[in-house]
């Protein structure tokens, strides 16, 4: 269960940056990079971590892992637009936290229930 | 203090005017840029019979042609033995014969157009007066040698009578001349011969489709078979940004006491590069030293005080010569490539119709005509021996892949200092002559209070990728530190890849936020000198 504790502490300082940025979003300002590019890879490793624990066999939650793939390829989408100059649609924005936070709920259910 | 001014701007006395593009047209060939790369393409072009059209969003020549050092050279800023090492022989041979016909090519333009632009011919030497640097001297003797070329070991630099030189070498045949009068020259013969040359006029936007290209300008569309993009860098967004790396230079020209000018080129590689030259304001007679060096990625100087650079290479030059007077401090850009091989060929793999010219180095002046050459036999269905050795999609290869990690690694490292906080937390903590990024309202905006105690301000987010620009106070300029863009104190382009201009802002001082109120957009891109 380590695995599953270090990965919620990623998911959760990922989650504080992402609130952060989606403020910007949402006000319709440029997002200061340092926080995405530190929200990003701390959501990727808190991704991984949960990937090698499921890679061990045995329960795993599975509905975590789909809904972070899923809000880890809106991420990656948004960074793309952004970088290349396009607007980063606000709903996108929402949905991408959304999915996150969804799956945050089902990781902490499957880790401490 | 002194501000920049490039001797080639100040001593070209009568400047040919050329229009600003007037609606739509359709042609053979659109150049974008008219620099040496631009015009040399259109003049190749021209004489094969291709209608072409240069769009230059500034005056021809007043990029980087006009703010360069005046010397045409065989050997190259990576040196030819890294070309050898990094690619192969074959390449490293093949770069400095293409420099070497790009060299007399330039002469024989010079004679036949009677371009005054004091081209003469002149040896190149290449020394050091430290033990370290002995073997990269032999090294690249050795690799000329191998090209071709006949340079020789000497034991002292005549004209310079340094003391303890360790090595020195010497190759004749090298050449200096005036950059910007011949390539005023030449657009001028140019446009007597058909090509359509267009000043002012910004393209915006461009794009390859099946059977044309499309060029959006400020001024009209431009319909073509075939695309150039001669603007040192792509506009736009282009992966070929991820291997060719932005740098700056500087260069201080200077007048001796003496008036002992020596007519060669010189290339002094200890710890630091000082490349010295001479040249001449109007007449063939010699009466101008200028002393270059002091490379660093654009936007990323090491020390914050830019004039730092320009007093280190005045310094150098009062302790080798007898200096009379400072008379022009100028600085320019150069986009280094991952193998030290220029980019010269088509845009992307499955281009058929763009092409790109880029990743000169500091030695663009032949670069540049290496490119003209080529881009012109390409275009015009000609075979070119060059073409598989400036392939600009070969991208990179094991040899430079640390070299390609490290540039990007350090792009990365830009975008993580863009902090939600700036430089300073008030407009008062500004200075006059100052120039500070400030967050306000939630947006970072690049402020510069000028010498009236006026504010300038604009987004302090590049257009281009959105990187924090740094203030330049050499040269009063917004610089990018990931690709390169430069922008002036109103947020207008001044080089780089971005082709928008800083979003100019308003402020409300006394509260220090933001005003909704639209700023008129920021005014063309139409000084040749940012300073001006």
């Amino acid at each position: 269960m380590t695995l599953i504790y270090a990965s919620i502490g990623f998911f959760a300082l990922a989650a504080l940056l992402g609130m952060y940025l989606l403020s910007f979003v949402l006000k319709g300002k440029e997002t200061p990079k340092t926080i995405v590019f530190t929200h990003g890879p701390m959501a990727v490793v808190g991704l991984v971590l949960l990937i090698i624990y499921a890679l061990k066999g045995g329960p795993n939650p599975t509905e975590s892992l789909i809904l972070f793939v899923l809000a880890a390829a809106g991420g990656l989408f948004m960074v793309f637009r952004d970088l290349t100059g396009k607007p980063i649609p606000k709903l996108l924005a929402v949905g991408h936290g959304l999915l996150a936070v969804t799956g945050f709920i089902f990781l902490l259910i499957f880790a401490f229930r | 203090m002194m501000e920049t001014q490039s001797f080639w701007e100040a001593t070209t006395p009568r400047r040919p005017d050329f229009p600003a593009l007037e609606g739509d047209i359709e042609t053979d060939v659109v150049v974008i840029g008219g620099g040496i790369t631009g015009i040399t393409t259109a003049l190749q072009l021209t004489r094969a019979g291709k209608k072409v059209v240069v769009l230059e969003a500034r005056r021809v020549g007043g990029g980087t042609t006009g703010w360069s050092t005046g010397n045409l050279y065989v050997p190259v800023g990576p040196y030819l033995h890294t070309i050898s090492k990094n690619r192969n022989l074959e390449t490293m041979q093949t770069v400095a014969q293409a420099r070497y016909a790009a060299l007399d090519f330039i002469e024989m333009q010079t004679r036949e157009k009677n371009i005054d632009c004091h081209f003469a011919r002149r040896p190149w030497y290449f020394f050091t007066q430290e033990e370290d640097m002995v073997s990269t001297i032999a090294h690249e003797v050795e690799a000329l040698e191998i090209a071709g070329f006949m340079p020789e070991f000497v034991t002292e630099v005549p004209p310079l009578h340094l003391l303890q030189v360790k090595k020195a070498a010497r190759l004749d045949g090298q050449a200096r001349f005036h950059p910007l009068r011949y390539v005023l020259g030449l657009a001028t013969a140019v446009a007597k011969h058909g090509c359509k040359l267009f000043e002012h006029t910004t393209v915006h936007d461009f794009k390859e489709e099946e059977d044309h290209c499309l060029v959006k300008t400020s001024h009209g569309n431009v319909t073509s078979k075939q695309l150039v993009i001669a603007t040192h860098i792509p506009i736009g967004i282009h992966t070929v940004q991820t291997v060719a790396s932005p740098y700056r230079s500087y260069v201080v020209a200077m007048r001796l006491k003496s008036g002992d000018y020596p007519d060669a080129y010189f290339w002094h590689n200890d710890k630091t590069h000082h490349a010295i030259t001479t040249h001449s304001t109007d007449s063939m007679k010699l009466d101008m030293l200028m002393i270059a060096g002091n490379h660093h990625k654009t936007g990323q100087a090491s020390h914050q005080e830019y004039q730092h650079y320009f007093n280190e290479l005045e310094a150098y030059a009062r302790q080798h010569f007898d200096v009379a007077s400072v008379e022009y401090r100028w600085s320019a850009q150069h986009y280094r490539s991952g193998d030290g091989v220029p980019y010269i060929g088509l845009t992307h793999k499955s281009a058929k119709r763009t092409y790109i010219a880029t990743g000169f180095y500091a030695d663009g002046l032949i670069y540049g005509t290496v490119a003209g050459m080529l881009l012109a036999d390409m275009i015009s269905g000609r075979e070119n021996a060059w073409k598989k050795a400036f392939d600009a999609t070969r991208g990179t290869n094991l040899a430079t892949a640390a070299q390609f990690v490290k540039e990007n690694v350090n792009v990365a490292a830009q975008y993580l200092k863009d902090m939600p906080v700036g430089n300073v937390s008030h407009f008062s903590e500004i200075k006059p002559g100052e120039g500070k990024t400030i967050e306000i309202d939630s947006e970072k905006l690049a402020v510069y209070r000028d010498e009236e105690n006026q504010l300038h301000v604009c987004s302090a987010v590049c257009t281009h990728m959105k990187c924090i620009v740094n203030w330049n106070n050499a040269e009063k300029t917004w610089d990018c530190p990931c690709h390169g863009s430069r922008f002036m104190v109103d947020g207008s382009v001044i080089e780089g890849p971005a082709i928008e201009n800083l979003q100019r802002k308003k402020v409300d001082i006394p509260t220090e936020h933001l005003l909704t109120e639209k700023v008129p957009p920021s005014g063309e891109r139409d000084l040749n000198n940012p300073i001006a």
